[in-house]
């Protein structure tokens, strides 16, 4: 009986390899692309790789999605398979400084590899991202204009992590660009709980050390979560009436939650994930096509999010 | 034919998956270049797993080693950041690894704690080390020096292939050593055999005149060393390090000695026995891979493959017993 259950179970898994190793390259006709990401879990992501593969059925590609699970050495371990497979392209979404040994592999088999908002990199035919300085000068602004460019603006800045860095940058230069406002102070909050809570920390002890009504006019993060932790110590302070502008950017859940709700955070900066996924598989399509790039990093516009758009 | 399927069972099922992704890709599947691929692939979880093998042969077992892969990790890369050479930054990063290995010794041989929690307990302290140490950052980019990502893309030529060198990669390589070296010490040093002793009864062996519990001790410098080396690799690997990296290794490398255990007769660990254990894990990604067949439905498969080994294991074996009980 023991015996009998233990021969099916074989029998049954091998049967099961054996469908799948049968079926899988039946299917195999237009180019095949392998799509590799550490990340698929994240929302983001989720978005890019659904929207990059429903432009590649347009194209008649068959696609390989791969998640290793946080697994940065897997990512080379599956270029390494794709590659002796021999895919048409190979398309990224991880650091391409963390994965050099796949990017090789992949170069001496001559299959492009592209980067889905991954990072530069020589041996990337491209990387399709958002651009961070255009998102930070659509917030910078927005808050120049809302405090009629004057007043005590809160920087909210993470120069550890570059993509967040370029965005400190460019609000640096704005506000510098108006004489009359005055950054009070450049707060880089602890992230390791997610950076609402020591953000909030931080925002209470500045209020704390500027009591008057109108002693803050704005705060500026570079990405949502501190403008989050600042929205929370400004209501907990109680001086959510005196009309401190709070902008963020990445327009996540809880940040369109807290736009849409007309209080002190007004705006964010949303990514066009989709946008990033579809323009991805076009750039692919290019490349296959013969065409040279002329340019390694492409952008997709981004939109800045307020309590108009914030339903759409 | 019990007999056969206890003793056979897991390396005619691990024959059998071989063949089938042989057969569906007939090309690519069965070349040198690819199984050059998957050792290298493996190269880390091989070193990881075979030093676990030497703590599971006492009946002990080590939770920390993914963790501290991850910690050496970032030691060598925190060191390469503040401008220490290569020898310095590795010896460091071994170094780690032995006092980790220690500290878990000491927990459960001479204060008695089962491994499962002491382990469990510098698990989340070398992971809570490994991101004070990094400030929870990856360290990446120029401060790694190229000499150290090149060694793990390198390796000894050993002729060409379809026009293109054949290379055993350096660790590969460096990971056979460290299961010669296992295997050695288990099987041809009156050492192992002590460990095997203590691992069949630690009462009879501590009766017998082994001193169990500087056994004990010392098998967690293997694995502690051992993760140390895998993390050290890992980062040459990615060229980067960070404080998460390695902890995946430690699920993975328990289930290869667990699958290599249905192998051996007498359901011992054994190097040899992890090391098909290994191979079969990493054949099963890159087959699957190949095959274009979904990740998480590889890992469904994965686990799968892992219960059917030990089912039959466990089948065949109570199936044997129950026929020497009649007799």
């Amino acid at each position: 009986m023991a015996l009998t259950f233990t021969r099916q179970a074989a029998g049954g898994l091998l049967a099961t390899l054996a469908f799948v190793a049968v079926t899988g390259p039946a299917l195999a006709e237009g180019e095949k692309i392998a799509v590799i990401t550490p990340y698929l879990a994240q929302p983001g992501t989720q978005f890019y790789v659904e929207a990059f593969q429903a432009r590649a059925a347009e194209l008649g590609w068959e696609v390989n999605v791969i998640d290793t699970a946080g697994d940065v050495a897997a990512v080379i371990s599956r270029m390494e398979d794709v590659t002796n497979q021999g895919v048409d392209a190979i398309v990224l979404n991880v650091d391409p400084q963390q994965v050099g040994a796949g990017l090789d592999v992949a170069a001496a088999a001559n299959i492009p590899v592209f980067g889905m908002d991954a990072g530069a990199d020589p041996r990337i035919k491209a990387n399709i991202t958002s651009n961070g300085y255009a998102m930070a000068a659509e917030t910078a602004v927005y808050v120049a204009n809302r405090i009629g460019g004057e007043g005590n603006v809160v920087m909210f800045t993470f120069d550890a992590f570059p993509p967040v860095q370029v965005r400190g940058v460019i609000a640096d230069a704005v506000f510098a660009n108006y004489p009359d406002i005055t950054v009070l102070d450049r707060v880089t909050p602890d992230v390791s709980d997610g950076g609402i809570a020591d953000s909030r920390a931080k925002m209470e002890a500045i209020l704390a050390a500027n009591p008057e009504p109108g002693s803050v006019k704005a705060v500026w993060a570079a990405w949502d979560q501190p403008a989050l932790g600042a929205l929370q110590a400004i209501e907990a302070a109680g001086r959510q009436g005196e009309g401190i502008v709070i902008t963020g950017i990445d327009a996540n859940p809880e940040a369109r939650e807290a736009i849409a709700a007309s209080g002190n955070f007004e705006a964010s900066v949303a990514q066009d994930f989709a946008g990033i996924g579809r323009t991805t598989a076009d750039t692919v399509a290019r490349v296959l096509g013969g065409e040279d790039l002329r340019a390694s990093v492409i952008y997709v516009p981004t939109r800045l999010i307020t309590a108009a758009n914030v339903a759409d | 034919m019990i007999g056969f399927l206890r003793s056979y069972g897991t390396l005619a099922g691990m024959v059998g998956i071989i063949l089938v992704f042989w057969i569906a890709l007939p090309d690519t599947f069965m070349t040198a270049r690819n199984w050059l691929n998957i050792s290298q692939q493996l190269s880390m979880l091989i070193v990881v797993a075979a030093t676990m093998t030497v703590v599971m042969v006492t009946g002990d077992f080590d939770l920390s080693v993914g963790a501290m892969a991850s910690l050496a990790g970032v030691v060598a890369a925190t060191l390469f950041q503040l401008g220490f050479g290569i020898p310095a930054a590795i010896g460091a990063a071994l170094l780690t690894g032995f006092l980790g290995g220690v500290v878990n010794g000491v927990l459960v041989s001479l204060l008695g704690i089962l491994p499962f929690v002491a382990t469990l307990a510098t698990l989340t302290m070398f992971s809570g080390a490994a991101f004070i140490v990094s400030g929870g950052k990856t360290i990446s980019g120029k401060a790694i020096p190229e000499a150290f990502a090149a060694f793990a893309r390198r390796g000894l030529e050993i002729g060409t292939i379809a026009d293109r060198p054949a290379v055993v990669p350096w660790l590969t390589l460096l990971a056979l050593g460290t299961v010669g070296l296992v295997w050695i010490v288990l099987r041809k040093l009156p050492y192992g055999r002590r460990l095997h002793a203590i691992g069949s009864n630690a009462e009879a062996a501590r009766l017998a005149g082994v001193n169990v519990a500087g056994l004990r001790l010392s098998v967690f410098l293997f694995t502690g060393v051992g993760a140390a080396v895998a993390g050290v690799m890992y980062a040459a690997r990615v060229a980067s390090a960070n404080p998460t990296q390695g902890d995946g290794l430690m699920l993975t490398a328990i289930a290869a000695v667990f699958l290599g255990m249905t192998v051996t007769r007498n359901g011992q660990p054994s190097v040899l026995a992890t090391l098909a254990g290994v191979t079969i894990l990493g054949v099963m990604d890159n087959g699957l891979t190949q095959l274009r067949v979904d990740s998480y439905v590889r890992d469904v498969l994965v686990g799968a493959i892992i219960l059917a080994a030990v089912s039959i294991s466990a089948l065949g074996r109570r199936a044997a017993g129950t026929r020497q009980d009649r007799t």
